[in-house]
This record gives C-alpha cells, sequence and structure tokens, in this order.
C-alpha cells in the first residue's frame, strides 16, 4: 500500500473514533460500560500531527468527501465501488496500476489497491 | 422469553464468535503496547488484518483516549479500521500479567481484542463488548475466566459444548 493511502486509512480511522466519541448516544453507552473517555484532546492532536504528513491536495479532497461520508476511501475488491455499490468501468482496471488513488465515477470516494 | 434461555442463546451467539486459532493463551509480551503488537501480529499472520501497522496506530490511539482495562485484570482493547476484514474477537491470556494502566492499578491478565471492519458491523461490535462485559461482572464467571487454560474451557465458560 502506497504512502498517502495508508496515511488517509489512519486518519479515517481516527475520524471515525473521534465522531463516535462526540456522538453522545455512543459515548453514553461506553461509559456505562466503564469506559473512560477522557483523551479526546489528545485524539486531536493525533489527527493533526496525521494530517500534517499526507500531501495537502489529497487532504483536501478527502475533507471534502468526508463532509458527506462517513467513509470516504476504501480499498478496491470485486469490480464495485465498496462506498456506493456501482461496477467500477474495465478500463478502470486496466489504468490503475500506476496510480495511487483513484476515483470513483459515481460516488466520487477515493479508491485504493490494498 | 425465559431468561434463562435468552442468556443460553446469548452465549451460544459469543461463543460462535470465538476461533480457536484466535486464542493466545500464553502471551510473552510484558509492556502494554507490546501485548497489543503480539495480538495484532497474530491477527495479521491469520491474514484477519491486511496491515498489523494500521491496527497498532488505532489501538494506540484508542488507548490515548483512555485505558481499556477496566479492572478485575481484564481488558477490551478495540477499535474499528479499514485494515479489518471482518468482526473479530481475539481472546488472550497472559499469566503473570501485566500493567496495562487500568482503572484499578492491578495487572491484567485477559485480553478480548474485539475489531470491526470501519464500514459496516458497527452494531454489533457495541453489543459484543457489552455482552463480554456482563460476562465478567460476574464474579463466578470472572473467576472461572482466569482459570481458563484452553478452547474447550472457554467454551464451557460461554455456556457452550465442551469439545
Amino acid at each position: 500500500m502506497k504512502k498517502n493511502s495508508r496515511f488517509l486509512i489512519a486518519l479515517q480511522d481516527l475520524d471515525i473514533m473521534i465522531s463516535e466519541i462526540k456522538d453522545k448516544s455512543t459515548a453514553k453507552e461506553l461509559k456505562e460500560m466503564g469506559f473512560e473517555l477522557s483523551g479526546l484532546k489528545e485524539l486531536e492532536n493525533a489527527r493533526l500531527e496525521l494530517a500534517e504528513q499526507i500531501s495537502p491536495a489529497i487532504l483536501n479532497r478527502y475533507e471534502k468527501l468526508a463532509v458527506h461520508y462517513k467513509i470516504a476511501i476504501l480499498p478496491i475488491t470485486g469490480d464495485k465501488c465498496l462506498g456506493c455499490f456501482v461496477r467500477l468501468p474495465t478500463s478502470f482496471f486496466s489504468s490503475t496500476p500506476t496510480v495511487e488513488l483513484i476515483t470513483c465515477e459515481n460516488c466520487g470516494r477515493m479508491l485504493y489497491i490494498p | 422469553m425465559n431468561v434463562k434461555i435468552k442468556e443460553n442463546m446469548e452465549s451460544e451467539k459469543l461463543i460462535s464468535l470465538f476461533n480457536k486459532d484466535l486464542c493466545l493463551f500464553h502471551l510473552r509480551s510484558r509492556k502494554k503496547f507490546s501485548i497489543l503488537r503480539e495480538m495484532a501480529h497474530h491477527l495479521a499472520k491469520m491474514g484477519r488484518v491486511s496491515d498489523e501497522d494500521l491496527i497498532m496506530e488505532m489501538l494506540k490511539n484508542r488507548e490515548s483516549l483512555g485505558s481499556t482495562g477496566l479492572g478485575k485484570g481484564v481488558a477490551f482493547p478495540h477499535g474499528k479500521s479499514l485494515a479489518i476484514k471482518k468482526l473479530t474477537i481475539l481472546f488472550g491470556k497472559s499469566v503473570s500479567g501485566i500493567d496495562f494502566e487500568s482503572l484499578d492499578g492491578k495487572p491484567t491478565h485477559i485480553f478480548f481484542l474485539i475489531l470491526a471492519p470501519s464500514n459496516r458491523e458497527a452494531e454489533t461490535y457495541l453489543e459484543l463488548l457489552s455482552d463480554l462485559l456482563t460476562l465478567v461482572k460476574n464474579p463466578e464467571k470472572l473467576k472461572k475466566l482466569h482459570e481458563v487454560k484452553d478452547f474447550s474451557s472457554l467454551k464451557v465458560l460461554f455456556g457452550g459444548m465442551e469439545t
């Protein structure tokens, strides 16, 4: 897996974790189970550090997609985009090996080869 | 539904998520992140995760939010990542116990590492955490959990049939 894809996946994992903690119902559920959730600031700092390692153009694209989709970057498995489940064109597979991130023509999500 | 029947069904559901190959009864690491690495490495070896380092990064971030060592010698490291292929539980036991920064400050011996893909099974994952915590809250089951030596005894603890 290439560098930007790896960082983006780590960033997305972190964003999902942060959004869960900010979601009152999930946070309540986790607290009731006994989990301490006091380190939100640490997670936000980790996010800042991680974001700095991603090229600004790619980060910007991810941030825009993340406003609309919880999952903005996905691996390519099979012949469909796992975000919108629309079949990817055949031409897509012949051009992918040289490109790190591909855009789903239907939903715009970023796709990578795992 | 009869409470006992419901409990049995839940136990059966829970044990069906455990896999003999994902149970480590002799974890060797002595430090918090090393033990997480040992478990993540095993999952990578078993083909359950596509990138061990991404899992480690996510688990470290989760621990920085607050320790998942809830005390009584049990920890529930957990999280979601695209690097996880399907909902996975790894059971781990450290006979000597390690400092996992648990809430009661005591050594942690038992680990339930729960991982889910980021794009699905989100609800199952929380339900699973909750079910495992219910088990640990039962003093008798907790005692037996600490005595578990192999997969058969783990299955018995969850109410399944001994194999």
